[in-house]
């Protein structure tokens, strides 16, 4: 049985730390409401802050990410609770909700935490590291990454192994192992859901070879490669560390496909795909890039000039959709596709083959709201009753929604979306103060 | 000069490091004149590092402290927030830029970029050993805000500021709001229609009793800055009283002979001088077209409730935020465009959904049944010869589902998509599917072959080579073309050349930050917010219009407002009125006033952004920048070279 701690209330539930609901957070704190803000993961920051640069501006993610996580996490007005998930929330009334929520032991006493890592290496435990998206290992006693905020280690207690090293090593004697999950009643009066999504699994389409060729990757994989906290610090292709010259690109993995129950356009594939195009030019000058594609999604503020640029700069573009993937001995991959142009199928050797997996709907939310309905849409992402006029809106009034938990959605839209999620809240709270 | 600088060089995590080598770069300055300590840092910016910094400045006393990474654009603000929350004078921070002056300019050259890079630091410890604590400049916020265009962006953020507590001015061109959205029907991803969705909107704006709307209304002159903007209002009346009689205003309407064509159709109909709203537009109240109007009388002849005598009023409003939302136009096809205004069955997407409105049963245009329609995609979008390079986003959308619309609602139609690549982005996409299974033919151009339009004998014939079929040469004999038009900037944007809004390449409102402040701009207490930034659909425009709401309520609703103090100061011995630096200044932050029997310049310290235009033009160095003065940087010069 978890502790049950005191009753907690603020003004506001933000359930999730990513970009759109650490801008709905920010939004409102600025205004002078008091919010509380859960996070699952062990940092804040969502999944902006593990990419490597942002299309279409290639500014680095770290570096525009780290200075709102960090204003995030100093607001007065916020408190953030990291490791942690809402277990239930139920509308008492207009204005009035109490969430029950469950924080995990992290088994480390974060305030007294100074980062030094030293229980990384006293740790014998060696695990694939999640952040890494399973490139590297990382120990059981570990920091998520550099830039992680809170940036203090965390014990994996399903890997440890109990051996207390980690104790032995630690300067401040932050660690400790008597930690117990803990559950808090919240008091609040409005709720925003900004719970993000979760990537498709390519592991659903076996002909793609995800899992069994090393040399197959997704984009996140890649992102990670070229991110600034990259774990090799150049571009590799796990199968046997070589440098890769002639990479592709599988567009709509896991999207626009009826087959794997995703018939919608992820949104984001096309651009990210076509970013990492141009970071892999200049980080492998030599290298030949291949995008395959069905039509290139170039919508947004930039994003066509984007595209051209990429054109300019020699990315090759094959409109074709790409039927089934196999492997050479040497670890190249042969890539079966329709060409579209030409109306033939062919195919094509690479010895690194990039899956741009789509986005899918984070449906765990919606089984915590308890005595309401969070209704989804037809894809499973949060339902807007009123798209058109009040796009945070939700099912339940009081209960708003930021970000991607509403469906596919690039940065510049996913701050959008948690702006226009705290502004409803800001006139939510409103009336229950007139 | 300082006794305990903190220097902190910054890895950026390889983005210097890989090019600079930060640790020599730390040697050499460690032993600067006032530099108490030196670090490098993974990256500086990280929550851990700021923590440490705060440690640093609280327990050793520092009086002044660099970092040495990114770009001040990045990162000045946020270390000069550490320094204060350390509980040091922020202005005793100075930022060096060895990330994008150094190891990305000069990742070719190792040894060379260290070399730099020290040279940087070091001016930037020569600059902070000469630093002065400073205060900022305190105004008070007017807790009011002013709303520039009543379409549904801005009707969406009146009601939303309103609602969060703040006074509205929402202020309207036209005689009617509504904007674009009261130009459809059907709407997209939803059940509603322009009309319901203009005529709630409208319902609200004016139920709140802290919105005031004017309709005609044009702001024609502005002073003042963040926090206090004075915006001088045109309102133009509409020479009718109100509560006419509705038989007389319909003869009134009759009897006037100006015609002109009517542009809430796209020019398809004509209008009279004297016209009424249309459903979707509001206020349902007539309105007369002075420009239009021949002055012949006829009108007040037959209806009591004309009155030519109304005037044109001024009114001063004061607001301590600016919204624009002043929306988009379509484009424009030139003639000759795919045959636009040359063969007759040509027409534009908006020219289209009114002819789609005006229909019943039959689609019908200039007295002839549609059946054939052909649609061709990114006129005035994505150009590989234009001006606009840049894709207008909602049209793919829109058209198929303009398309699918006149499948549902009228007989025998048949669709053909001449396209360049469809983009229904998202949840959009089942449309598209739809579309197809319904039997709309897709045939796609390359990039530089696009279809022709062309009439042989009395019939529209479009070619393409398309894509889709192997590069087949395609005809379709269409009974229409629609040209599928983007959005461009409107052309005439009066407020955004007042309030000098920076444009970005596309034209369109230029944000500060695309991925991360997108409808804030540059200029302080001016937001933007739905087409105005940049091509949008309903529901993207309304999250940014609600964006844009937030971001002004929070301006207004904070009572003071701190402004920078690193502004220009006169030196009033000096001045001898020349006027060179209020011609050089972009802010207009300069007024002449009369000190000790002769004119010289006084800055207006809540206007001025401290850019420093003004200072080379000064014939007499009676100019000072504050916190970048002639000694400081004189400073940083000697220990660059």
């Amino acid at each position: 049985m978890p502790e049950q701690k005191e009753t907690l209330e603020y003004d506001v539930l933000v359930v999730g730390g990513g970009i759109a609901g650490g801008e709905s957070a920010l939004n409102l704190a600025n205004i002078g409401y008091k919010v509380l803000l859960l996070e699952k993961e062990l940092t804040i920051g969502g999944k902006m802050i593990l990419l490597s640069k942002v299309f279409p501006t290639l500014d680095c993610a770290a570096c525009i990410t780290t200075p709102k996580v960090s204003e995030i996490s100093r607001h007065p007005n916020i408190t953030i609770f990291t490791s942690t998930v809402a277990k239930k929330i139920n509308k008492i009334a207009e204005h009035r909700f109490e969430a029950v929520i469950l924080k995990k032991p992290r088994y480390v006493n974060v305030p007294d935490c100074t980062g030094c890592q030293l229980c990384e290496e006293a740790c014998p435990v060696s695990v694939t590291d999640q952040y890494q998206y399973g490139l590297v290992g990382r120990k059981a006693a570990y920091i998520p990454f550099s830039i992680a905020s809170p940036r203090a280690a965390a014990i994996d207690i399903d890997n440890c192994t109990l051996c207390g090293a980690c104790e032995r090593a630690c300067p401040t004697k932050c660690i400790d192992f008597t930690q117990t999950e803990e559950e808090y009643l919240v008091k609040v009066k409005s709720v925003v859901v900004a719970t993000g999504f979760n990537l498709f699994d390519p592991l659903k389409i076996p002909r793609y070879g995800f899992g069994k060729f090393k040399n197959v990757i997704t984009s996140m994989q890649m992102e990670r490669q070229l991110a600034p906290t990259r774990p090799f610090n150049t571009i590799l292709r796990p199968g046997d560390g070589k440098m890769p010259d002639n990479i592709a690109y599988v567009l709509c993995t896991g999207s626009r496909d009826k087959t794997v129950g995703n018939p919608i356009c992820s949104q984001i594939c096309c651009m990210y795909s076509i970013k990492q195009a141009q970071l892999l030019m200049g980080a492998l000058p030599m290298a030949d890039i291949t995008i395959y594609y069905l039509h290139i999604r170039a919508f947004g503020k930039g994003f066509n000039e984007f595209y051209a640029q990429a054109q300019d700069m020699g990315v090759e573009f094959v409109k074709g959709k790409v039927g089934k993937i196999t492997e050479n001995e040497d670890g190249n991959l042969i890539l079966r596709y329709e060409d579209i142009e030409s109306g033939v199928v062919k195919e094509a050797e690479h010895d690194m083959v990039v899956l741009s997996v789509g986005v899918l709907p984070n449906m765990e939310i919606s089984e915590t709201f308890e005595n309401k309905n969070l209704e989804l849409d037809p894809f499973n992402f949060v339902g807007q009753p009123d798209i058109l006029a009040s796009p945070a809106k939700t099912s339940i009034e009081g209960v708003f929604v930021a970000g991607t938990a509403s469906g596919p959605m690039d940065i510049p839209d996913s701050i959008l979306s948690g702006g226009a999620a705290s502004a409803e809240t800001t006139s939510y709270l409103r009336r229950a103060s007139l | 000069m300082k006794k305990k600088i903190g220097v902190y060089i910054c890895h950026c995590g390889g983005n210097i490091s890989d090019y600079v080598d930060v640790e020599q770069v730390r040697k050499a300055v460690e032993n600067e004149p006032g530099v108490f300590l030196a670090k490098t840092t993974m990256f500086a910016c990280a929550d851990s590092n700021q923590k440490e910094m705060v440690e640093d400045i609280a327990a050793q006393h520092l009086d002044g402290v660099v970092v040495a990474s990114c770009s001040p654009k990045l990162h000045l603000i946020t270390f000069r927030a550490v320094t204060e929350r350390a509980g040091l004078n922020k202005y005793n921070y100075v930022h060096a830029n060895i990330r994008e002056q150094v190891s990305w300019a000069h990742s070719d050259n190792k040894p060379g970029a260290t070399e730099k890079a020290i040279r940087i630091v070091k001016s930037a410890i020569a600059k902070v050993n000469r630093s002065e604590s400073l205060e900022p400049v305190k105004v008070s916020a007017t807790k009011a805000v002013a709303v520039i265009g009543a379409g549904v962006a801005g009707m969406r953020a009146a009601i939303e500021l309103a609602e969060a507590g703040s006074e509205v001015y929402l202020i309207e061109r036209e005689h009617f709001v509504g904007g674009r959205v009261a130009q459809f029907d059907d709407l997209c991803v939803s059940t509603e229609t322009g009309k319901t969705l203009v005529t709630r909107l409208y319902d609200e704006v004016m139920k709140h009793k802290h919105v005031t709307l004017f309709t005609g209304a044009e702001v024609i002159e502005t002073s003042g800055s963040v926090g206090n903007f004075n915006l001088k209002v045109k309102v133009v009346p509409r020479y009718i009283e109100l509560r006419c009689k509705e038989h007389q205003l319909q003869d009134a309407i009759d009897v006037c002979p100006v015609q002109v064509p009517d542009e809430f159709n796209f020019n398809i109909t004509m209008r009279k001088a004297i016209y009424h709203n249309y459903p979707s537009e509001y206020p349902q109240l007539p309105a007369i077209d002075i420009k239009n109007c021949t002055r012949c009388g006829e009108c007040e002849k037959v209806c009591e409730n004309i009155n030519f005598d109304q005037k044109t009023e001024y009114l001063n409003l004061k607001v301590g935020s600016i919204l624009l939302a002043t929306g988009f136009d379509p484009y424009e096809p030139k003639r000759g465009e795919f045959g636009y205004g040359e063969i007759e069955n040509v027409v534009t997407l908006p020219q289209f959904k009114r002819i789609m409105h005006y229909s019943k049963d039959k689609l019908m245009y200039r007295g002839k049944q549609i059946k054939h329609i052909a649609y061709i995609y990114c006129v005035g979008s994505r150009q590989v010869d234009g001006e606009n390079k840049y894709c207008s986003r909602y049209c793919c959308t829109a058209t198929i589902h303009s398309a699918v619309t006149a499948k549902n609602k009228f007989k025998d139609i048949y669709n053909y998509h001449f396209n360049r690549g469809i983009r229904t982005y998202g949840k959009q996409e089942v449309l598209y599917d739809e579309s197809s299974r319904k039997g709309d033919i897709y045939l796609q151009s390359f990039e530089d072959a696009p279809p022709v339009v062309e009439k042989k004998g009395d019939k529209t014939i479009v070619k393409i080579t398309d894509i889709l079929t192997n590069n087949k040469e395609l005809e379709v004999e269409a009974d229409l073309v629609v040209l599928v038009t983007g959005m461009v900037p409107r052309k005439e944007n009066s407020i955004a050349g007042l309030l000098k809004v920076p444009k970005g390449r596309d034209n369109f409102f230029n944000e500060i930050h695309m991925k991360l402040r997108p409808v804030e701009t540059v200029i302080d207490g001016i937001t933007i917010a739905g087409a105005s930034q940049g091509p949008k659909n309903i529901m993207e425009s309304m999250n940014s219009a609600l964006s844009a709401a937030t971001k002004s309520f929070s301006i207004v609703n904070a009572g003071e407002l701190a402004l920078e103090p690193t502004v220009a100061k006169i030196d009033k011995e000096n001045c001898e009125w020349c006027g060179k630096c209020d011609e050089a200044c972009p802010y207009s932050a300069f007024t002449k006033i009369e000190y000790n029997g002769k004119f010289i310049a006084e800055v207006n310290e809540t206007i001025c952004k401290g850019c420093g235009m003004c200072l080379p033009v000064c014939d007499t160095n009676a100019i000072e920048l504050i916190g970048f003065t002639d000694k400081e940087v004189e400073s940083m010069i000697d220990a660059l070279v």
